[in-house]
Formats: structure tokens, C-alpha cells, sequence
């Protein structure tokens, strides 16, 4: 039977947050309605988006519209496919898990190996060599950025993960973060992926376009606002801390920005209780509020001041930002010592 | 050689929930009171070494609260990634008001 000591978990026991256990239970409570209303929300922006991008096909136009569309499409998929990989956004388990292979599909990321590669995220939250979602190394500076931003070091990740487990072949992270039985499991759906990936590339090759302009086009071009989103979780804030508090970034945004980031921006909120779906984080928020720092600014001004700061870090001047949260050793002039590598 | 330890009354125990009971010699346990009864569990998920006391009931399902992997109460059985052994359960009986494990 493991024991209690040998094990500290980063979430709000390790971050001394304290919650009445009721309300918890109330606020883990699993419903199918907020997640299907978020789905129906989605599907009506797509279609919108989509039928912008249709009407604007033949124009320079068309481009924006596809960035707006591929947005469209790959934030909110990227949240789906976190959270059901949490398995707490619907309370029925097959709407859950058909949920968590079509956004996973989108990206690009086989649903087990989404789900367990999720695990150690959370037990070890920002953890040197033990998260095995640290996407890039820290401190970041500008040349980290731009090749964060532009999907490039992810979609490299995901391919070659998708590659091996293909094959059959499951790397030392893989390995340590799943259980022996989930190994074939995770080959078998990654190869389900491929031979649909596959499908679609012959299928535009014979002249099927539609899947070209309204799937795989939009999906390159959402990946950076995806990726910005991600990026400001965690970005400079504390290494191996035991404190979410200190290793994890919430931020202030506006209704539009809480659809499309489906309430992610209480990040702290959700490491400290993932338990928690993703609708009811606005009220675990207000429960818990007087114990957290204050969320950073809206999301386009702690983008600029990241931006600003790993600029002046390549540049060897003062990093210290203006208003956004910073770990201490992130604050640095003349030049910086590497702290982590990147886990994926 | 097995024995039967008090835990708790039927009242301590909220309809969908559970409680956590530690015995005194170190080990420690989840009892539960579903739609289907009361039932009794290790206290730590099989997955990572994390108690189940502010976990999810969900029906006579158990919730892992850390990576909400998920046990079947009524036989231990692991239904869900990242939980895949299953957890140990435990004989429950009522006297009156009053819960007793068979551990
Ligand atoms: S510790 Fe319970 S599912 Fe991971």
C-alpha cells in the first residue's frame, strides 16, 4: 500500500490553500449541459468563421478569415482535448471520451498518451526533468519564443511521438509515465491517427480541397494563437516549487477570451484543483480568491510584457517586467544562467 | 486473521460521498455511501499515492481527485486511464446506525 510521505502532489495541499470539503464536492460536480451548451457555442462559431472563410475563398481576404477560423478551431480543441483528457467536462463517459479522440485528432496528439503525459503535468507542476509538459527551456529568450510560438518544436514533438508509437517504439518519458497495459493501447490509437492522417492527404491529393482550405490549413494557422495561450501557464514562474501559486500564471480576460480559452485562464485554479471542470472554475475563483495572487493582466498586455521581457533578455538587459508575475531568478541583467530544458 | 473495526455511523457519510477512515495501525481507507450501499476501499488510489477522501463519487464510481482516474466502488476494478490496477475492497456490515470494515 503507498504511503503518504513518499508522495507530494503539486496542487492546493502542497500550496496550503484551504476549501471548505463540501463546497469542493459541489463545485466537482459532473453535468453533460455547460459542456454540450460550450460545444454548440463552438460548432456556431466554426460555422460563422467557416462560412466567412467560403465567402472570402478567391481573395487575399481569405486569409484572416482563416486565421480567425483556425483560432476558431484549434483553441477550443486544444481545451477539449485537455479537459477530457481530465475526463471532467461531461458527466456521461462516452460523450467524455468521444470528445477526447476528435480533439485530440485535431491535435495531433494520441488520447492515452494525451492523457497520461497529462498526469505527471500535474504531480510534478513545472518539475525540472519530471513534468513531462515543459515545452520549452527556461529562462525563455527571444529565439525560444519565436520557435514556441510558431508550433514548430510541438509539432515536431507530436510527429515523432505519433511516428513511434506507430511502430511500437515508446520513449523513456512514455514509459515512465504510463502503466504497461496502456503501451499497446496507445499504438493502436496512434495508428488509427495515422491511417485516418493519411486518408485525408490522399483524399486531397485526388482533389478533395475542402479538407485543405476548412481542416489542415486552418489548423497550421491557429496554432500560434494556441501556442500563445499556452505559453503564458506558466512562462516565467517558478521551477520546483511545491506551490502552484508560485509555478502557475491566471490571468484576467473577457467573455470572449473565456469562451475561446474555455475558463483556462484560472490556470492556478486548475492545477490547484483539477478535479474541477472547466465551467465551474469562475465559482471555485470566488471561493478561493483571497488566497491567490492577484491573475495578470488581460491576455494581449502580459503577451506584450513577455514578449518585452525575452527580448531585453536576448538583448542582455533588464528582464524585470512590468506588471506580470515573475519568478525572482527570472529577473536578471547582463545575461542568464539556463535553468530547464524542455521535456517535449 | 481478519476483524471487523468500527468506522463511522450512516450519518457521517453524505449520500454520493465518502469518508476516509485511518486505522491505528498505519493503514488507511475509503468508505463510501452510493445509491447501491455502503462500501469500503484502500484509502490510496493505485495509480500515484494519492488518498481518495476528496475524491468523486459518481454514482458507485470513485474519482481519483488528482488524475481523476476511476474505480468501481462495489469490486475495486479500475475502469478508467491513468488508474489501471485495481483497488483492494473491503467487506462493509451495518448495525443499526453504526459501520463496521472487515479488514
Ligand atoms: S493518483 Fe489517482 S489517478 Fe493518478
Amino acid at each position: 500500500m503507498p504511503t503518504e510521505t513518499a508522495f507530494v502532489a503539486t496542487n492546493w495541499q502542497s500550496s496550503g490553500i484551504k476549501i471548505d470539503k463540501k463546497r469542493l464536492k459541489q463545485l466537482c460536480k459532473r453535468y453533460d449541459k455547460p459542456g454540450l451548451i460550450y460545444l454548440a457555442k463552438w460548432a456556431l462559431a466554426l460555422f460563422v468563421s467557416g462560412a466567412v472563410v467560403w465567402a472570402t475563398l478567391g481573395t487575399w481576404l481569405v486569409w484572416p478569415a482563416m486565421i480567425a477560423y483556425g483560432t476558431i478551431m484549434m483553441v477550443p480543441g486544444y481545451c477539449l482535448s485537455h479537459e477530457t483528457a481530465h475526463g471532467t467536462p461531461f458527466r456521461s463517459r462516452w460523450l467524455n471520451e468521444t470528445v477526447l479522440w476528435v480533439t485530440s485528432f485535431i491535435y495531433m496528439e494520441e488520447p492515452l498518451h494525451r492523457r497520461m503525459h497529462h498526469t505527471s503535468h500535474h504531480t510534478f507542476t513545472w518539475h525540472i526533468d519530471k513534468d513531462s509538459q515543459m515545452p520549452f527551456d527556461t529562462p525563455m529568450d527571444f529565439k525560444g519564443w519565436l520557435i514556441e510560438i510558431s508550433g514548430i518544436s510541438l509539432l515536431k514533438y507530436h510527429i515523432k511521438e505519433l511516428l513511434e508509437l506507430t511502430v511500437g517504439h515508446f520513449s523513456q518519458h512514455t514509459r515512465e509515465v504510463s502503466q504497461v497495459g496502456d503501451l499497446p493501447k496507445m499504438a493502436r490509437g496512434a495508428r488509427i491517427f495515422m491511417a485516418i492522417y493519411l486518408g485525408i492527404a490522399i483524399a486531397i491529393f485526388m482533389g478533395q480541397l475542402w479538407l485543405l482550405w476548412f481542416l489542415v490549413l486552418p489548423r497550421f494557422l491557429g496554432i500560434p494563437a494556441m501556442m500563445l495561450y499556452g505559453l503564458i501557464q506558466h512562462v516565467e514562474l517558478q521551477e520546483n516549487s511545491p506551490s502552484i501559486l508560485e509555478s502557475t500564471r491566471s490571468f484576467k480576460t473577457n467573455a470572449f477570451g473565456r469562451f475561446l480559452y474555455a475558463n483556462m485562464n484560472f490556470h492556478c485554479e486548475h492545477h490547484l484543483f483539477p478535479q474541477v471542470p472547466f465551467y465551474a472554475l469562475p465559482e471555485l475563483n470566488r471561493e478561493i480568491r483571497d488566497q491567490l495572487p492577484e491573475p495578470d493582466p488581460g491576455f494581449f498586455r502580459t503577451q506584450f510584457e513577455v514578449l518585452s521581457v525575452v527580448i531585453r533578455r536576448s538583448l542582455k538587459k533588464n528582464t524585470k517586467a512590468k506588471s506580470i508575475r515573475q519568478a525572482p531568478h527570472m529577473i536578471t541583467e547582463g545575461g542568464y544562467q539556463p535553468i530547464a530544458t524542455k521535456s517535449m | 486473521m481478519s476483524e471487523w473495526v468500527h468506522v463511522g455511523q450512516t450519518s457521517d457519510i453524505d449520500e454520493e460521498d465518502l469518508i476516509r477512515f485511518d486505522h491505528e495501525d498505519g493503514r488507511t481507507f475509503a468508505v463510501y455511501n452510493t445509491e447501491k450501499g455502503f462500501f469500503a476501499t484502500d484509502g490510496f488510489c493505485t495509480h500515484e499515492a494519492q488518498h481518495l477522501e476528496d475524491g468523486l463519487v459518481i454514482g458507485t464510481v470513485i474519482e481519483c481527485p488528482l488524475h481523476q482516474g476511476r474505480f468501481d466502488v462495489t469490486n475495486g476494478r479500475a475502469l478508467s486511464a491513468p488508474a489501471c490496477v485495481d483497488l483492494k475492497t473491503y467487506p462493509v456490515k451495518l448495525e443499526g446506525d453504526e459501520i463496521y470494515i472487515e479488514i
